[in-house]
């Protein structure tokens, strides 16, 4: 390779991003093909939803707001973010704990996977809708989750893990989402994300020894889209105040409740990537749930308590629930059976109990925008 | 559209894998104008399409559509919702113990 093509990233253009696609695809295919990978098939949902629902949503309530945010993700601030430097360091992926490496590589795909599923999900809207302040908001997402996932999908390749998009020909499942609840879990899980990374960035500029990858470096700007994602959310639900009222106030509490708890469980999983972090999983998701409490002041009237002691309890029964479930699933015979159905309802019990903690009301803001501040 | 049988059509679509370093996406296109209803599934025909790294590919292909039947929509829209935790990124690991 003698001359280094001008990164993509850097395009301002369509155009002059695909000449110089163009141009590096004849390094990089040959580079592919040398090298075996081991082959990861992502797995993404595939979804559909009412979508006259959406292109009924009028912006003109926010508009002031919203075009401000529209503008600020047109110009792009992250484009060319996200490449490889000089601050990539060396990943001694040979002599990685092999536990850590398993759990790293997880994560790696998992947030791969759900980069992508974002990005099949906000393209769909786009296609499908007619509302161009919509489509035009679903597009510049759809943007920013390709990016970031092509961003892990490096990193992955690096470790020898390639991922394979095959599954277009497979068969696959269209399920629905009602636009409300993708408007609460998109949001949520915007600003979870944001709040997750910005708390590893910061542990990991506090504690630099702890940064065994060099992708983590790159958390800050990654979450700042999310967080912008995050703030569009808050002014499509802002147009429709029926959105966060009344019965939809349980549905939010649901998707609180849901939302931390998955996240809760999920960590637990992966142990030696916290250990690896310097971070201890249940610090780090009472940081990650404060911290998301505070963003979703903003547009949700209420916040889960969850400095009430039975919060934290309620996680951990949930967690090994989780435990014995997966334990008794791969086992057979009438006694598995049993612990499964016991597990079953034991994690069903202990949701329940999370779910049923008195939530705390507040005012919501007459205005919604912020800024990241973490 | 029966409540318990299901029909199968077949339209022609465009698939667009971008296997790039700036974007990693995949889409299909249905180019008669069909659209996809809660529970149809949907399979593209043809050996699996692969993108080199650093590559775009798009490629015509024809695509069967299985329409859901209408009791299989309607539990997809009754039940669907609930699935929409998994765009957290801390959904999508199949293990529960690594």
């Amino acid at each position: 390779m003698n001359m280094q093509p001008k990164h993509s990233a850097d395009a301002t253009t369509v155009e002059e991003g695909l000449a110089i696609q163009e141009e590096q695809s004849k390094f990089d295919s040959k580079a592919a093909t040398d090298v075996a990978m081991q082959n990861t098939l992502l797995t993404p949902r595939f979804y559909t939803t009412d979508f006259d629902e959406l292109d009924a949503i009028d912006v003109s309530s926010v508009r002031e707001d919203w075009d401000k945010l529209i503008d600020q993700m047109e110009s792009d601030p992250n484009k060319g973010h996200f490449k490889k430097n000089e601050d990539w360091d060396h990943v001694d992926w040979d002599n990685m704990e092999p536990k850590l490496k398993k759990e790293f590589i997880d994560f790696l795909i998992s947030s791969c996977t759900a980069e992508f599923s974002g990005c099949v999900l906000y393209k769909e809207m786009k296609r499908r809708g007619s509302n161009s302040d919509i489509t035009q908001l679903f597009q510049l997402m759809a943007r920013d989750e390709a990016r970031h996932a092509g961003f892990i999908n490096d990193a992955l390749r690096e470790a020898g893990v390639a991922v394979n998009l095959g599954f277009l020909t497979q068969k696959k499942k269209y399920t629905y989402f009602r636009p409300k609840f993708i408007y609460y879990a998109t949001y949520l899980s915007e600003k979870i994300g944001y709040a997750r990374y910005i708390t590893i960035f910061r542990h990991l500029e506090a504690n630099p020894q702890h940064r065994f990858h060099p992708i983590f470096k790159w958390f800050e700007e990654w979450c700042n889209d999310e967080f912008s994602h995050g703030e569009a959310f808050a002014l499509l639900m802002k147009t429709d105040p029926k959105l966060t009222s009344g019965v939809n106030v349980w549905w939010i509490k649901f998707f609180l409740t849901a939302v931390y708890a998955t996240m809760y469980v999920r960590d637990h999983q992966r142990p030696a990537f916290h250990e690896a972090l310097g971070v201890d999983p249940d610090w780090y998701a009472h940081e990650v749930f404060t911290k998301t409490s505070a963003l979703t002041k903003q547009i949700f009237p209420i916040t889960l308590d969850i400095e009430n002691p039975r919060w934290q309890a309620g996680l951990v029964k949930l967690q090994k629930a989780n435990a014995d479930l997966a334990r008794a699933k791969q086992d057979s015979g009438l006694g598995a059976m049993l612990r499964q159905v016991s597990a079953q309802a034991r994690a069903a019990t202990a949701f329940a109990g999370l779910f049923f903690i008195p939530a705390k009301r507040h005012q919501v803001p007459a205005s919604t925008r912020m800024e990241p501040a973490y | 559209m029966g409540w318990l049988t299901k029909e199968i059509e077949h339209a022609p679509c465009t698939v667009e894998i971008s296997h790039k370093f700036e974007s990693l996406h995949a889409h299909v296109r249905f180019n008669n104008g069909a659209v996809i209803y809660p529970g149809d599934e949907v399979k593209v025909q043809g050996p699996e399409i692969m993108a080199p790294f650093g590559e775009i590919v798009s490629e015509d292909r024809d695509a069967i559509i299985f329409r859901a039947s209408k009791l299989e929509q309607l539990w997809t829209r009754l039940t669907g919702d609930f699935e929409v935790m998994e765009l957290c990124e801390f959904s999508f690991s199949e293990e529960v113990t690594l």
